[in-house]
């Protein structure tokens, strides 16, 4: 509770600043500091420490799940601004909204992973799109910004339109929109209300993380929408949602896990094969990213076609791993100005640090040992097994892994062997260290994942 | 059959009557005008089950302000048979073999399921009041009610974003 009041009130804060100070760097050290802020409330809420007490009638709680996804989600935004947020100011003019914007999203990111109700589901779902959706198209002179905002906001209503639908035949079936309450009759026989609205809520929420065959709009929305803003989307708030996805389908449907195991087996599979098999042909980094997010959804997705103690451990790892992978390669990917694979040529020889951090973060999306993609893999691939059920999306499963390896090594190989002039860059040093930190945070975890994962139980 | 049952068949079938009239019409603004009808028997719907203060809202909210919006845009855009694109017969025959599939599974899901009798309470009762409402609002659902004002003051500050000139 600590962290929504507290984000939704420096979203507010933020929206004044940006008439009440001219400056820009200010601005941006005010939100930092908010950010700041928000990670020790919330580390405090998991110390037990709150400041509201607020009845939320069971709609909202926080437990350990919630809590340590949020201090993650906290962690990666502060990393994320501290590395790109200068260059949300060359986006437009209006930097301070922007932040007021992310810091309204991250209200919605609380409120998706803590939920008890659909009520509050769909509310975090929509505090969450709407500011995205004009986020998307904030580079108002970039007609592919345009483009990509208007099919996000098409898209990303319709599936809205279909989880309400959802929604409303679940409560026509069950009468609540409490997740205990529809858990509890669906143990008995579904009615095929129940069945119809369950799957409505779940095509609609495949769409929001982008499994495949809900994918069309990612790598558009992606490519357009300005680099900074793509680094967040793909991250934090794809995080996030998966993190609502595991725990409405757990909470609501879990007992019904065995009848809807092999469509998420079937969409899962699909999700891989389609999002590595596409990544391999794409010449653009940044649309080759936009495809190994859809790549990496699908390895997400294992946690939920699984839903075992493993798979929610892995979950939280594969989500810190991801993003803090994404967020390094993106605010990397921000510098440059020719985003194809050559652009890259020589790259190592005249930025050999940053050469050398963004390998680190290619290794792990990859899933090299040593580093917290390999870990977080492996945690997924645990959890598959341990279902003693379809192998075969194992096997499918490791064998795209080992497809990734070719696309992400593209990026080192034109690196580091490739002869190139390199691009002017403008690189602070402040910048140099955030992502050494975020690189050593990624073998940390590579290394010891029970710092991370002791949190969801002590 | 009384005269709940007799108001029930009636609203219906212009509800329905004026949907298809929505989509098949070729002209938007006719199409417009069908979809206001199709509010206004919604609304009667609502009235039914004794929701009288949706019904207003939907009346005033949905078949007013927005039908009027949407009036002004396709007045604006100037719509004519040139500007319409040209649709593939595969792409048509796909939309429709996709919208039947969920048409299917939508009959057969709702074909054979009870309804809840004590949730729709037909005669009598004054469940759908503003005084009952409100205090549902402020003491059930306060706290989604106090969330979505986020949401709308996060959709404010998008729209002066995309809205004001630089």
């Amino acid at each position: 509770m600590n962290a929504l009041i507290i984000s939704a009130l420096l979203g507010v804060v933020m929206m004044f600043s940006s008439f009440l100070l001219k400056d820009r760097s200010t601005v941006r050290s005010m939100a930092i500091a908010g950010l700041l802020l928000l990670l020790v409330v919330n580390v405090l809420e998991m110390n037990g420490v709150e400041f509201f007490n607020i009845n939320t009638r069971d709609m909202i709680v926080f437990d350990r799940f919630a809590l340590l996804f949020n201090t993650i989600a906290f962690l990666s935004t502060l990393l994320y601004l501290l590395l790109s947020a200068k260059e949300m100011a060359k986006v437009g003019v209006y930097f301070a909204d922007y932040l007021a914007l992310i810091f309204f999203i991250l209200c919605g990111v609380i409120l998706v992973s803590s939920f008890k109700s659909l009520l509050i589901l769909f509310l975090g779902i929509e505090i969450i799109s709407i500011p995205l959706y004009i986020l998307t198209g904030s580079d108002k002179r970039n007609l592919k910004s345009n483009e990509a905002a208007l099919k996000y906001f098409l898209l990303g209503t319709f599936s809205t339109g279909l989880m309400l639908m959802g929604i409303a035949l679940i409560y026509g079936a069950q009468g609540s929109f409490y997740s205990v309450d529809i858990s509890k009759i669906a143990g008995e026989t579904p009615s095929a209300l129940l069945i119809a609205g369950m799957l409505l809520l779940f095509f609609s929420m495949s769409f929001k993380v982008s499994a495949a065959p809900f994918h069309f709009w990612t790598p558009d929305v992606y490519d357009g929408a300005p680099t900074v803003f793509t680094s967040f989307m793909a991250t934090i708030v794809k995080a996030a949602v998966f993190v609502a996805f595991i725990r409405l389908f757990d909470e609501a449907f879990g007992l019904l896990h065995l009848q809807w195991q092999l469509l998420v087996a079937v969409i899962t599979a699909l999700t891989l094969f389609i999002g590595n098999i596409t990544a391999v042909f794409q010449q653009s980094v940044k649309r080759m990213l936009a495809y190994s997010s859809i790549a990496q959804a699908g390895f997400m997705m294992l946690s939920l076609y699984a839903m075992n103690a493993d798979a929610k451990e892995g979950l939280m790892l594969y989500v810190a791993a991801y993003s803090f992978a994404t967020i390094g390669i993106f605010a990397v990917l921000i510098k440059m100005s020719d985003y194809t694979f050559e652009g890259f040529n020589g790259f190592a020889k005249h930025q050999p640090l940053l050469a050398a951090t963004t390998t680190i973060f290619l290794l792990s999306l990859a899933g090299i040992p040593l580093t917290a993609g390999f870990l977080s893999k492996f945690y997924m691939l645990k959890a598959a097994l341990g279902t003693g059920k379809h192998l075969w999306l194992v096997i499918v499963a490791v064998l795209m892994a080992a497809v990734s390896v070719y696309y992400y090594f593209r990026v080192i190989q034109a690196m580091y062997f490739k002869e190139g002039e390199g691009q002017p860059m403008e690189v602070s040093k402040p910048f140099k260290w955030t992502l050494v930190v975020l690189a050593a945070l990624i073998i940390l975890l590579g290394i010891f994942p029970n710092i991370l994962l002791s949190w969801l139980y002590f | 059959m009384n005269i709940t049952q007799i108001l029930f068949w009636f609203l219906s079938v212009v509800a329905l009557f004026s949907a298809l009239m929505v989509i098949t019409n070729k002209n938007p603004v006719y199409s417009v005008l069908w979809l206001i009808v199709t509010f206004f028997a919604i609304s009667g719907h609502y009235i039914l089950l004794n929701a009288q203060f949706l019904a207003i809202v939907n009346i005033i909210v949905y078949a007013g302000a927005i039908m009027v919006l949407f009036l002004f845009v396709i007045m604006l855009m100037n719509l004519n048979k040139e500007t319409e694109p040209q649709k593939n017969r595969w792409l048509r025959m796909a939309g429709a073999v996709a919208g039947g599939c969920l048409l299917l599974v939508l009959v057969a899901a709702l074909k054979d399921t009870d309804i809840k009798q004590q949730q729709a309470m037909v005669n009598g009762g004054s469940i759908g009041l503003i005084k009952n409402l409100g205090k549902e609002l402020f003491t059930t659902y306060v706290v989604p009610f106090e969330i979505s004002s986020i949401l709308f003051l996060s959709a404010m500050v998008g729209a002066v974003v995309i809205g004001k000139k630089e």
